[in-house]
């Protein structure tokens, strides 16, 4: 197979369609740590995610923003702020029920960070490293090291609460009213007071008016911070929670149409059980229907050629009770092109199933410049000679139709070997870019309803 | 598929067959012919696992969506089992239409992708051909390769050990496979031998189980959202 010259393909995504740029294009998956490929808190992988960059770059740049002190202090704000999850499922998430799958998905494997043993190994060899300082003569005020220590320790307590929330979930209620919960709570504010305390009051026990006041002030403050992420997740949890309702109630309608059918279909299948073609094309339209929504993220009616393909071959089984695979590669908008050669593939596969023999196979293929469509089946083949001149089927339907649009049409067939319809059409983009004078520029609208004037007397 | 056309001189092949659902077990016992042996059936991850380690069975016919272990189906299997390389060899064998489950299946090292609509022969055959250290493309397979890969003249690969893009003939013989083609009349097509066919697939399968293209793991997210 060749390629048509032409202007070089665009890739994939940048040739995605404009109109509907919205449905199509992926959207920003949101700033979540995920749990997969993680080093430490996840920060960078979630942050590489969310701008699109790769994983690698961030991590370099926040170790190089870390070198000067900056890159720690953002990454442990985020650490603490940003919730934990995987950002391509919440990003699923956030489109409407009906149009995805339902299937659960496969999970990658979770590759955890041992964060508690390696802090622990930290603060016992900064523990280590005082120790062997001490002996070197260097002397550490451990007058207000101590103090500074049991505050910090104060605050990751009762910040530490925000993560495991987020993380194990097992506390379903909403608010954090758990013993757990008030223990860290409880436990960081008595050891961001004591810290204070002895902060602001180890020189002298005769504490002066100012000094008290400025202990006040610090532990408000530490108050403030201990009290945070607690309403932190009081408000998220209780988004959550009105979210996970309403997907609920989208879950049991969509429920709800899968049972409707599948039972209709089971009841028409009992009904019909003489009529063994008649139950096979009933499976087989229900086993479609299943598939579609179990296995798919379906996309917006109109903005699909994929979809408009394989709806075009539902139809074309469910008529003539005979199964055809499917491949399709890539995807686009229709456009007035992409209907025409539709409509000339859907006649060729109409003479795959009435004339030719199974298997038969669809290959459908969107490039940046043309759309290919290949239809196979392993019938006695024919010459296009020996077709009579007045037989319209192929040459004008078929053939006519694409050659029209400035498409090209092939049919190779032998006897022994079956019959393959080679269909293709210049991309609207590029067909514009060759010949703008011939025709006015097509708005690749898809919801443009096709001209009438297409549809052969056929 | 192509996988009939393989003399059958050989021994039989000894299988474990993995699915959740009794009645599908039950119709790929029976499907299968001569040239396969049976020899276990498992229902979950946990217990595949185990039981192609006990039973070493030459090929794992695999479903994708499987309950247990952490959640992985038949890609977690398959990571689990690596360390029975190349005595056990997996055959990917699913309902799903799903590219990026199939394609997890595959990059955990199965070495082929059947639908379940398979025949009974054709299944046998493509076991044989798995067992024999070949790999089974169908054309859905084939189809998601293109996809993963890219289709335009700029994703062919320019040297021979680019992992990240197709050569220009491994991406020649991706599309007849996906346009319904059987290795032999691929072979024929190109002028070429159904060893060299085969050739051409095993190194795709390699691609997909080894390539770090950034689109390639993306791509199911980015798919996702489509």
């Amino acid at each position: 197979m060749t390629n048509p010259p032409g202007p070089p393909p665009a890739p994939p995504q940048a040739a995605a369609p404009g109109p509907h740029a919205a449905a199509t294009d992926p959207s920003r998956p949101p700033l979540l740590r995920p749990e997969a490929g993680r080093r430490l808190g996840g920060v960078c992988v979630g942050v590489a995610t969310h701008v699109g960059i790769p994983v690698r770059t961030v991590r370099l740049a926040m170790v190089l923003a870390g070198l000067s002190g900056i890159g720690i202090v953002l990454y442990v704000f985020w650490w603490i702020t940003v919730p934990v999850g995987d950002p391509h499922v919440a990003a699923e998430e956030s489109r409407p029920a009906e149009l995805q799958r339902l299937a659960r998905r496969l999970h990658g494997e979770r590759r955890t960070f041992p964060v508690r043993d390696v802090l622990a190994g930290a603060i016992l060899l900064a523990a280590a490293g005082v120790l062997v300082g001490e002996r070197l003569g260097w002397h550490l005020e451990a007058g207000w090291a101590l103090p500074v220590l049991v505050l910090l320790a104060g605050l990751a307590l009762a910040w530490s609460q925000l993560d495991a929330a987020q993380r194990g979930r097992m506390l379903s209620q909403a608010g954090g009213r758990t013993p757990g919960s008030v223990l860290r709570l409880g436990g960081g504010l008595l050891l961001v007071l004591v810290g204070a305390l002895l902060l602001v009051g180890r020189t002298s026990s005769t504490a002066d008016m100012a000094r008290a006041w400025v202990a006040a002030v610090v532990v408000l403050a530490g108050a403030a911070l201990v009290l945070a992420p607690w309403w932190l997740r009081l408000a998220r949890a209780l988004g959550d929670e009105r979210a996970a309702r309403a997907r609920e109630a989208e879950r049991a309608d969509i429920a709800a149409h899968l049972h409707d059918s599948v039972l209709q279909t089971l009841a028409l299948i009992r009904a019909s059980a003489d009529d063994a073609d008649q139950v096979a094309r009933l499976a087989r339209a229900q086993e479609r229907e299943l598939r579609e929504w179990l296995y798919t993220d379906r996309a917006v009616s109109g903005t699909s050629l994929a979809a408009d393909v394989r709806e075009l071959v539902g139809q074309v089984e469910d008529a003539h009770a005979v199964p055809v695979e499917v491949v399709v590669v890539g995807d686009c908008a229709p456009d007035d092109g992409t209907s025409a050669l539709l409509r000339a593939a859907r006649e060729a596969l109409l003479n795959a199933v009435r004339h030719g023999a199974p298997p038969v196979s669809l290959y459908l293929e969107v490039r940046g410049d043309a759309v290919e469509v290949f239809v196979r089946d392993r019938g006695d083949g024919f010459d296009l000679d020996d077709v009579p001149h007045d037989r319209f089927g192929v040459r004008e339907s078929i053939l006519g139709r694409v050659q029209r649009r400035g498409g090209s049409a092939v049919v190779e067939s032998r006897p022994g070997w079956g019959t393959e319809v080679h269909l293709e059409m210049p991309r609207a983009a590029s067909r514009e870019r060759e010949a703008p004078p011939a025709e006015p520029a097509r708005p690749s609208d898809p919801s443009t309803p096709s001209t009438p004037s297409e549809e052969t007397p056929a | 598929m192509t996988t009939t056309d393989k003399p059958t001189t050989h021994e039989p092949v000894d299988v474990l067959i993995v699915d959740d659902h009794l009645m599908f077990r039950a119709g790929v016992r029976a499907s299968l012919d001569d040239r396969v042996r049976v020899v276990g059936e498992s229902a979950d991850v946990d217990s595949a696992v185990d039981a192609a380690h006990a039973l070493r069975p030459a090929v794992v016919l695999l479903d994708v969506h499987l309950p247990g272990g952490l959640g992985g189906g038949g890609a977690e299997v398959a990571r689990r089992c690596a360390d029975l390389a190349p005595g056990t060899r997996f055959l990917a064998l699913s309902v799903s239409d799903a590219a990026e489950d199939v394609v997890a299946v595959i990059r955990a090292g199965a070495r082929g992708y059947v639908t379940k609509a398979i025949t009974g022969p054709e299944l046998s055959g493509a076991v044989q051909r798995v067992a024999a250290g070949d790999a089974v493309f169908s054309p859905r397979l084939a189809g998601f390769v293109l996809d993963a890969f890219g289709t335009g003249l700029g994703d062919v690969a320019i040297a021979d050990d680019e992992l990240d893009r197709l050569s220009a003939r491994e991406q020649e013989v991706m599309r007849l496979i996906a346009r319904g083609y059987t290795y032999r009349e691929v072979a024929s097509k190109l002028f070429i031998s159904v060893k060299t066919v085969e050739t051409h697939v095993s190194a795709v399968l390699r691609k997909l189980q080894l390539s770090s293209r950034h689109e390639l793991t993306r791509w199911a997210a980015a798919r996702r959202i489509l």
